[in-house]
């Protein structure tokens, strides 16, 4: 079953067309990545499916139920976003911002109940928030607050999360921490992840499927190292890109395409002139 | 805290009946108060009586209620706008108020008598200022807050630009009356103006004080918000709504008290945090006894004349809120 299924999504501010007739599908208990080039319409895709993003035409479904039918609560109970940049509100503690995911559950006039709370510090403990629960959130490092901020989607209790590049600004270490945190959610849990990723060895390592994206267009959507190793990825990027099989991951490494007439331009590069 | 905000208010009222020319002990007027619950016999003459209860108790109570309005309305707006210069007067209740509060002082059309409809005209354009604010501002529900907020400084500009021409254009004894309105005045005060604001600061504060859960909900933004599942557009019209009725009601009767709404929110993130569950009650509290202390200074400092009580808040206000502001330096009040 999918998660997840999108019906010829477009988006169009004015006259820019930014999503173009996509049609999806993201199976359920799989993590499925956006990829491309900047500008590609990643963002808005994933935007688009966690429904802060109306579309211009076409439909979305979480869980075979069409999004335009839901209201705010009904959405956050189904589909959690974590955003590219979260805002960190100063002086509130980690506690209550990870508790802010239970607003759908409990309403905006009621407290939260014995149960939220419980729920609230599960998470906590779940991706290791707990020495730091009372903490300013304004205290944390980048690595700590993305926990924080995922802890918060995890609290709504939704079985899809979306995330749009949510390691950005992360240093290797905290990125495959976080990384690594998700899969554990997905393979535990049965979460479904919707994210983007401008890593293509991160992404090609870490999620099930990936999606292509183009100018608004899909390009290409199926298995990682299928999409990996497709044509359509060095020519989404127009450059050059070698994929390296390094104890059976895939690593994608750019390469550094120079023309002649760059050659022309940058001689002294090979200690030659032409 | 909570519990010392109501026994600090209750001090305050206590101390705004006794503060007069005509000197009443305070065992007398606290035997009165008391004999008002049934329990006990009041001690004082019929005029002490006269005095406190029909020229100074309506005018603490209509400090307390101002007080408490303006606060809440003002942590309200900051709130729900994300800003810390957001105060009760943002989405132009104040030239609203003003505008109409001047045309019914210079009295156009001569139709109007003035002590009747001067509150009737305040009220009445400080809620088609907000109104305009709210259709220009693309009905408040599709734009955001930034949108809204400069839609209110250009109906704010415009109802100012009109009231200061009708101001202008008076002689100088209707010019010091206007200007003494728009100051703010608790002299005039009367049961009957307590009965008619009474039900719209129950009713308004109550919203804004239950909203707190809401407003730290878009503490993170309205997109974060809506992902949160937190109906933003009505959440932003309900309490825009509660904050500018009841802002309008209390500048209807009481004029422009300055500087309450957007310093006591301020002092009050300082002392319990940056949660609106609590600054919301807490500056209910501190904004009603603030305005009590005000308005007994405005009414001694220079006895047997007053000064306008937005006078004293602004000269009170002012230096707090530098102070405050200095306290930010060093510590974190406002999230970023």
């Amino acid at each position: 079953m999918a998660a997840i299924s999108i019906r010829n999504l477009s988006v169009h501010v004015g006259d820019a067309v930014l999503i173009n007739d996509i049609t999806l599908d993201v199976p359920a208990g799989t993590w499925c990545t956006v990829i491309g080039p900047n500008g590609a319409g990643k963002t808005t895709l994933v935007e688009s499916a966690a429904g802060i993003r109306s579309p211009s035409r076409g439909s979305i479904f979480v869980e075979d139920v069409d999004m335009s039918t839901m209201n705010e609560r009904q959405r956050a109970k189904k589909i959690a976003l974590v955003p590219q940049h979260p805002t960190v509100p100063a002086g509130m503690t980690v506690r209550d911002y990870v508790g802010l995911g239970r607003t759908a559950h409990h309403g905006i006039l009621r407290a939260m109940t014995a149960r939220d709370r419980a729920l609230v510090e599960d998470v906590i403990a779940r991706l290791d928030l707990s020495h730091f629960a009372n903490r300013d959130v304004a205290s944390l490092s980048g690595g700590e607050r993305q926990r924080m901020v995922l802890a918060r989607a995890l609290a709504q209790s939704t079985m899809t999360i979306v995330l749009d590049e949510p390691i950005s600004g992360l240093d290797l270490r905290h990125q495959i921490d976080f990384l690594e945190l998700l899969r554990r959610e997905v393979d535990d849990c049965g979460l479904t992840v919707l994210s983007t990723l401008h890593d293509l060895t991160l992404a090609g390592q870490f999620a099930d499927r990936l999606v292509l994206l183009s100018d608004g267009s899909l390009v290409r959507e199926g298995l990682s190292r299928d999409v990996i190793r497709s044509p359509e990825l060095a020519a989404s990027y127009a450059m050059t890109l070698r994929v390296v099989d390094i104890d059976g991951a895939d690593v994608v490494v750019p390469v550094r395409n120079l023309s002649m007439d760059a050659l022309q331009e940058q001689p002294q590069m090979f200690g030659e002139t032409p | 805290m909570a519990a010392s905000s109501v026994v600090a208010v209750v001090i305050c009222a206590l101390g705004g009946l006794a503060i007069g020319p005509l000197s009443i002990p305070w065992t007398g007027i606290l035997a009165s108060v008391v004999s008002h619950v049934g329990m006990g016999h009041s001690h004082l003459t019929s005029l002490q009586n006269l005095v406190v209860w029909q020229l100074r108790a309506p005018r603490v109570v209509l400090a307390l209620l101002a007080g408490a309005m303006l606060s809440v309305a003002g942590g309200t707006y900051q709130g729900v706008f994300r800003n810390p210069l957001a105060d009760p007067y943002l989405l132009g209740v104040a030239a609203g108020a003003g505008l109409g509060a001047t045309i019914a002082i210079v009295n156009l059309g001569n139709g109007f008598t003035t002590p009747t409809w001067t509150p009737a005209l305040a009220f009445g354009g400080a809620l088609l200022a907000v109104v305009l604010t709210w259709i220009i501002g693309g009905r408040g529900m599709r734009s955001n807050s930034s949108t809204l907020i400069l839609a209110g400084v250009a109906i704010a500009a415009l109802f100012t630009a009109f009231q200061t021409y009708l101001q202008q254009s008076n002689t100088s004894a209707t010019i010091t009356r206007v200007y003494l309105w728009l100051l703010g005045s608790l002299a005039s005060a009367s049961w009957h103006q307590v009965l008619i604001v009474l039900p719209y600061v129950v009713v308004c504060c109550a919203v804004c004080v239950a909203s707190g859960r809401a407003l730290d909900v878009l503490s993170v933004g309205d997109v974060e918000s809506r992902s949160l599942g937190l109906p933003v557009s009505r959440v932003r019209l309900i309490v825009v709504l509660a904050s500018s009725l009841g802002t309008a009601a209390v500048v209807s009767v009481v004029g422009l008290i300055g500087f309450v709404g957007i310093i006591i929110p301020h002092i009050v993130r300082l002392l319990v945090g940056t949660s609106y569950r609590r600054i919301l009650p807490i500056s209910l509290f501190f904004g009603a006894a603030f305005l009590v202390v005000a308005d007994g200074v405005a009414r001694t400092v220079v006895s047997p004349s007053e000064l306008p009580i937005g006078v004293v808040t602004a000269l009170v206000g002012a230096p707090v809120f530098v102070l405050v502001l200095n306290l930010r330096r060093s510590r974190v009040i406002w999230p970023q």
